[in-house]
């Protein structure tokens, strides 16, 4: 059955390649029946379940009104992701024809040939428009690949009673933000127990590489062709010292921690009794935590809903900043989100365009602002600054930053030595030495294929 | 050892014991030898097409410079034992394999006493109370691996875990205590859920082997002056060797290849580098870090060195084995 | 509970320690239930509850919600009937496959016996976590990715060599001349094999099935490569999908909970259905000889 299938699959590629369908006729190509030739079938995997139904409706529908084909797709979870692309997409009878992929995926993939070379229509997709950082993961040799398709990125979620009782300010520099929340550890106003100031988990290297790129400093630089781990580089020493002093003085985060479900511990207990004691359990332990946008939905007050118990914000409690660089602007922080791009043994080529022609339009570009995802093209990026939190992230994303786009990066991140060497920056390890290990041990990495 | 209950003695302790009438002697056994080859073809099929390619593959790329390019249609280079040479001159190699071992020694040897232990137990309460110990072993045996993870894993939790709050309710300041920080407690709780998974098994095993044992021997012991301690060595023990023996190899092979609850648990939180056995190990390097050609040569050393531990024991077993 | 329960009863009488042993008894079933009853427990409360701190011991104010949300997803019955599938395909196939080996094991004498036992153990001995590309490309090449078929074949021979294992102990633990004297009596080796041996063996098939059935219920490596597709998920892998958190949603511990307990209950009713055999069957053979 899969056979035929794959045998038919097989022939009508070959028609559509015939009959001059696969060169693309561009955005406006005209609907063509259902069942013509140039109809394909084809298979989008999306990551997670990071894109609402309603987006996609809008392609599945869109995609059969411009083609006449029927998209089908596959929701893939993030941690299997890498497995499943590395077993389906060198196997062109069972690729998807477009996937998802994490961004800072993309380098690995896009190095070993996996995906369709899509410069040709670049500029028909954004161009220079589109999320910069975003598309370099996804170049080789000048060539585009990988393109950006959302991106998200992190800024901070603080309890405004508990900084107001410790006496500190919102801060405008990453000085006084290093500063401020060392003080409120040291105040601790409500008497909590391991209270933080900040809390950052110690194998956090997400989150925790904002002070390396705050300071000036970088993960590799390419040179001559070689990736190096600049780990070492005295700016991103400087950062990793800072990091380290926060791990110290400021976090009671557990040094194993990553960067799961920091938002716990800014939400009070529904046992903690009035006043400034703490009568009872409480799981507020953190003034600050640094967190995705959607965060929000889950840090507020305990109340009753239809007889249910959930969490409300409150602007009276709840706040949420940018975290600032020294210079005025932004702290350049790591931007998350995802790239796509189309299987390079994608026997549905022409198909496979044109979904990314919608994935890039106008409409598809807004709904995604619209849902809280940061949109590929930055003309539609305002779109979503319509609340403090799309405001945030608007301007968090501003600075952004992503991991070095060296082929082994991916390879670097499943490894797991990030998580390693920053839980020992966290335990007070000396960063100096530390650092030159580290970038050691991955400079060969981030260049291998 | 005593034969005096006949033949097999329980389940999975197939062979062991000599069968009181050997089946060996009976007359199909002239019949036409084709019988028993026929009989195997379905299970050597089976094998041979499930895994005999698999393994020609692993075997073949831990022999191959093979990474995510290979994958992606780059003919891979042979370099004969050169993977296998770099992962033996690794320390992190020999650290965790060192690790797996000791791991897979404590808890099948745990796993095994208070299996027994539960067993003994079982068969000396009344009724109601083996029924009891029956349904929570069951219970336990039951639960999808991934259910029992999750549920250990949050019991556990530094901020939130049952743990903690029953030790500080006990007394003991274990506030936001983390289990999974230091190796050691992180192979503690390691061991608490391998051990509470396994037991069941284990436990059930004994007791079926246990009630073999004929009243009239245990009583005949009682009257002489036997204490329990010694009625334990002298005839329970030999009589439920058999079922001890294959379950204990079991437990070995299985704690050795442990995998998916090391794997959680370092999701929640732990030092990898530290924490990793063989199972997690062959996976960062394939899975995660894309070297299948390292994963593969030390997937076959796995297999070797597995039969090297077991080599005695089976031999042993094999002995035994003989019609 | 069964025959061995009986046996057991008979020759009770009381002990001093009776009591303690008895406490001893009851604290290890509760030490062993515990977990379950608090992913029970869980699954009756709401994701806001579990997030605090506090422990709630007892369900209290919880509802089915959770179950109610879980099933309403539209994901779970497919999941359900796919893991269904594949365990009762494994589980047949393996029992039969498994049986006659054993048979021919245990009652034959033959040339190559040593080398298949020995092999049947060692192949147990393969760490499964490097097979996966292998395995993805053989099925690839079989089309048989995203198969109830493809995913039954690995674990057959999964399961097939411990189950030869256990299976040999009960056939040689039936004698060949209760057979024999059936033969004599009139009926056909067949009929001899079906009326006399197979109702014997029917404790260690038991046994060994619920081994076979947990293996094919639990895993989830193989099936995450082998069914890539969503409406393919078996149980394991639909309950995985819970359990991790997507990048913009929270995870809702209330129905990871509820979603693990409808993933056992299946194991469970399964387990309470074949409960005294398995006892029994535990019991090798049950022959006293």
């Amino acid at each position: 059955m899969n056979k035929l299938l794959s045998a038919l699959a097989v022939a009508t590629a070959s028609v559509v390649a015939l009959s001059g369908c696969a060169s693309g006729g561009g955005a406006t190509t005209a609907p063509s029946a259902p069942g013509s030739p140039a109809a394909q079938n084809i298979t989008l995997w999306l990551a997670g379940g990071d894109t609402p139904d309603a987006l996609r409706d809008y392609l599945k529908k869109t995609y059969n009104e411009k083609t006449g084909g029927t998209l089908t797709i596959e929701q893939q979870a993030w941690p299997d992701l890498v497995t499943k692309l590395t077993t389906a997409l060198p196997d062109e009878n069972n690729t998807p024809d477009v996937t998802e992929i994490g961004n800072t995926q993309a380098p690995t993939f896009t190095n070993v040939g996996a995906f369709a070379d899509v410069s040709d229509m670049y500029a028909e997709l954004g161009g220079d428009k589109l999320l910069q950082s975003f598309v370099d993961v996804g170049k080789v040799d000048g060539k585009n690949y990988a393109l950006p398709y959302y991106f998200g990125s992190r800024y901070m979620f603080y309890r405004k009673d508990i900084w107001k009782a410790a006496g500190v300010e919102v801060p405008t520099t990453l000085d006084a933000f290093n500063t401020a929340v060392k003080t409120i550890t040291e105040k601790n106003p409500k008497n909590i127990k391991d209270f933080s100031g900040f809390f950052i988990g110690g194998q956090d290297w997400r989150n925790g590489i904002s002070w390396i790129f705050a300071n000036g400093g970088d993960l590799a630089k390419f040179e001559n062709g070689q990736w190096t781990s600049t780990f070492s580089d005295p700016n991103s020493i400087k950062g990793l010292t800072q990091l380290q002093e926060i791990q110290k003085s400021a976090s009671h985060a557990p040094k194993t921690m990553t960067d799961a479900s920091v938002y716990l511990y800014l939400n009070n207990s529904d046992v903690i009794k009035d006043g400034d004691k703490v009568t009872g359990k409480t799981s507020l332990s953190a003034a600050t935590v640094m967190a995705p946008g959607w965060a929000h939905w889950s840090i507020g007050d305990l109340v009753k809903k239809d007889g249910k118990e959930v969490r409300n914000w409150n602007d009276d409690t709840f706040g949420v900043f940018v975290l600032p660089g020294n210079d005025g602007k932004p702290a350049p922080v790591f931007a998350g989100g995802s790239n796509i791009a189309i299987s390079a043994k994608s026997k549905n080529q022409a198909g496979a365009r044109e979904l990314l022609r919608i994935i890039f339009s106008s409409d598809y570009q807004q709904m995604l602002a619209k849902n809280g995802l940061g949109p590929a093209n930055s003309d539609y990026a305002q779109a979503m600054a319509t609340d403090q939190f799309g405001k945030a992230l608007v301007e968090s994303a501003s600075n952004s930053k992503l991991t070095p786009a060296a082929p082994g990066w991916a390879t670097i991140e499943a490894s797991g030595k990030l998580e390693e060497f920053f839980q020992k920056i966290a335990e007070g390890g000396d960063v100096a030495s530390l650092a030159k290990q580290y970038d050691d041990i991955l400079t060969p990495m981030l260049n291998a294929k | 050892m005593t034969h005096s209950t006949g033949s097999g003695t329980a389940a999975i302790s197939p062979t062991t014991e000599k069968p009181a009438r050997p089946m060996a002697r009976t007359p199909r056994r002239r019949r036409t030898p084709v019988a028993p080859y026929l009989m195997l073809v379905p299970s050597i099929v089976i094998l041979l097409f499930a895994l005999g390619y698999p393994l020609y593959w692993q075997f073949l790329t831990s022999m191959q410079k093979f990474g995510l390019s290979q994958q992606f249609g780059k003919p891979p280079e042979f370099v004969g034992l050169e993977n296998y040479i770099k992962l033996f001159s690794d320390p992190q190699t020999w650290a965790v394999v060192g690790r797996s071992i000791a791991f897979c020694l404590v808890n099948a040897a745990i796993t095994v006493v208070l299996g027994v232990l539960i067993a003994l137990l079982m068969n000396a309460v009344g009724k109601g109370i083996r029924l009891l110990l029956q349904v929570s072993m069951l219970l336990a045996w039951a639960m999808p691996v991934i259910a029992a993870m999750t549920v250990w894993i949050w019991l556990f939790d530094w901020h939130r875990g049952v743990v903690n709050w029953l030790l500080t309710a006990a007394g003991l300041d274990f506030t936001n205590h983390n289990w999974l920080e230091q190796p050691l407690s992180f192979y503690f709780v390691a061991t608490v859920i391998v051990v509470w998974m396994s037991v069941p098994f284990v436990a059930f095993s004994v007791f079926a082997g246990l009630t073999q044992i004929s009243d009239e021997v245990m009583e005949a012991a009682a009257l002489d002056g036997a204490s329990p301690t010694q009625r334990f060595f002298s005839i329970i023990l030999p009589m439920i060797r058999p079922v001890l023996m294959i379950v204990l190899l079991l437990q070995v092979i299985w704690d050795l290849r442990v995998f998916a609850q090391i794997r959680t648990l370092q999701d929640a939180g732990a030092p990898l580098a530290e924490t990793d056995v063989l199972g997690t190990y062959i996976y960062r390097l394939g899975v995660g870090a894309s070297d299948f050609a390292m994963a593969s040569a030390l997937s076959i050393f796995v297999l070797l060195l597995t039969v090297a531990l077991s080599w005695f024991y089976v031999m042993h077993l094999m002995k035994e084995d003989t019609p | 509970m069964s025959t061995s329960t009986a046996v057991v009863g008979k020759r009770r009488r009381i002990r001093p320690g009776r009591v303690v042993l008895s406490g001893v008894g009851v604290l290890v079933a509760l030490a062993w239930i515990f977990p379950v009853y608090w992913m029970l427990n869980s699954s009756l409360l709401p994701n806001v509850v579990l997030t605090s701190t506090s422990p709630r011991f007892l369900p209290f104010g919880g509802s089915l919600d959770n179950f109610t949300a879980v099933v309403a997803g539209g994901t779970f019955l497919p999941a359900l009937g796919m893991s269904v599938a594949i365990t009762v395909t494994t589980v047949v196939f393996c029992l039969l496959f498994a049986f006659l080996a054993a048979l021919a094991i245990s009652r034959f004498r033959f040339r190559g016996r040593k080398t298949f036992v020995l092999a049947v153990l060692f192949i147990q001995m393969l760490p499964a976590e490097g097979l996966f590309i292998a395995q993805y490309k053989m099925m690839s090449t079989l089309g048989l990715l995203n198969s109830v078929m493809g995913v039954s074949l690995i674990y057959i021979a999964g399961v097939v060599p411990f189950t030869v294992w256990m299976l040999r102990g009960f056939v040689a633990g039936v004698p060949a001349d209760l057979e024999e004297a059936a033969m004599v009596d009139g009926c056909s080796r067949s009929q001899a094999f079906f009326r006399i041996t197979f109702p014997l063996l029917a404790p260690g098939l038991v046994a060994s099935g619920v081994y076979a059935f947990l293996q094919a219920w639990n895993e989830f490596t193989v099936a995450l490569v082998i069914l890539q597709k969503e409406e393919y998920r078996t149980l394991p892998l639909w309950l995985r999908g819970f359990v991790q958190a997507s990048a913009s949603h929270e995870t809702d511990w209330g129905q990871v909970m509820a979603a693990s307990t409808l993933v056992a209950v299946p194991v469970i009713i399964f387990f309470l259905f074949v409960q005294g055999r398995l006892t029994s069957g535990l019991v090798a053979g049950a022959v006293k000889g």
